[in-house]
């Protein structure tokens, strides 16, 4: 006579090597070449784009007539670009024969290491961006006069007491470097939140596997 | 999580996560996955456990649940994917226990839906209609009726297959 699904079920249970657990720990070891790897390529593709706008900035100022923009923008991405090629050889270093553990807090301290930097160029590197899009409006030529220069000539006629340093009037030169220190203060923060957006995702699944390796450790 | 917790509140109801997890795998590489997730899962969430069910309702429940979005989340990177597979071909048989029977019983079970799955086998772990009910978050007026209706769908399936 057939057998029952309820017998089926039974019988089949009482067998020994029915119900043997999995290890645990391979999960973690997949877990941590996981977040790696998916790090590495987003942080290529990161890169990628950083040389990308480097090259791509320069025939774009020209077309819109904002060169000394497009200069000094691809400098600091050509920059960015090398100190992140420089940070990606010691992402690559990092030794994959220790454990699972040892190998994702190394992995942990790159990523402490790159976004303090980040956050220390930030500070600089958003007000640099301010000053070069400001250099880059000011001299577009209209009808072959400098834009900064008839902008200079608008406010002096519109308060000729106001006062000059080089040349430059100070009701200029005030917001001028109120705006630069407020992006220099905020830069810091700009970068965190940058990288939070890029790579905040895979941050927080590091976060969540290392905290969870160290209870385990316990 | 502590090795601790994994041997005194895990591990005695392993039987259980193993259970539904081979219902909702196909390889042994998913099933060790499911297996660890719903282990992870149940560290994760045991501060939840509000000992409103037995500590035991609460793994079935907790086990269902992650098998479920495992496998709806496997299923969208599958539509994302293109594969030459046809549906029945996913089922790959994967011969996890000696019993013949056994094997055959799991490889109907995965050919169900993924409810049916779930209430098949808790009706083969003998839980009540409430509890089943309960733990799949339905009422019990129809459990016995769908029961029966699966009952009859693995018969066939296993039929057909010897």
């Amino acid at each position: 006579m057939e057998k029952s699904i309820e017998t089926i079920w039974k019988e089949g249970f009482l067998k020994n090597d029915a119900l043997v657990a999995p290890k645990l720990n391979d999960l973690y070891n997949q877990k941590s070449i996981d977040i790696v790897e998916k790090f590495k390529r987003m942080y290529k593709l990161n890169r990628i784009g950083v040389a990308t706008f480097a090259i791509i900035i320069i025939p774009l100022s020209y077309g819109t007539k904002m060169i000394s923009m497009g200069v000094l923008m691809s400098l600091l991405f050509t920059v960015v670009f090398f100190i992140a090629q420089k940070y990606s050889k010691q992402l690559n270093q990092i030794d994959k024969n220790t454990s699972s553990y040892e190998y994702l807090s190394s992995f942990n301290s790159w990523v402490k290491d790159m976004t303090a930097l980040n956050s220390k160029l930030s500070t600089f590197m958003y007000p640099y961006i301010f000053i070069a899009m400001i250099l880059g409006f000011w001299f577009i030529q209209v009808d072959e006069e400098i834009l900064g220069n008839m902008f200079i000539n608008g406010l002096v006629s519109e308060f000729p007491t106001t006062y000059l340093i080089n040349g430059f009037p100070i009701l200029l030169l005030i917001p001028f470097f109120l705006a630069i220190g407020v992006i220099a203060f905020f830069g810091s923060k700009i970068g965190k939140w940058d990288i939070n957006l890029v790579y905040g995702r895979i941050l927080n699944r590091l976060e969540n596997t290392l905290s969870d390796m160290e209870e385990l450790r316990k | 999580m502590s090795s601790d917790f994994y041997t005194t509140q895990i591990l005695p109801y392993a039987a259980i996560i193993i259970k539904i997890c081979r219902a909702y795998t196909d390889t042994q590489e998913d099933f060790e996955d499911y297996y660890q997730e719903v282990c992870l899962q149940i560290w994760r969430s045991k501060d939840n456990f509000k000992e409103q069910s037995a500590w035991s309702t609460w793994i079935y429940r907790l086990s269902l649940n992650v098998c479920l979005t495992f496998l709806k989340k496997k299923k969208n990177n599958k539509q994302n994917a293109p594969s030459d597979l046809l549906p029945d071909e996913v089922l790959v048989d994967s011969r996890a226990f000696s019993d013949e029977s056994l094997n055959q019983l799991y490889d109907a079970i995965r050919k169900l839906s993924e409810i049916d799955r779930g209430v098949i086998l808790l009706y083969l772990e003998e839980k009540s209609y409430q509890e089943i009910a309960d733990i799949m978050g339905t009422n019990t007026n129809n459990i016995g009726v769908r029961i029966t209706r699966i009952k009859e769908r693995l018969k066939k399936i296993l039929n057909q297959s010897h």
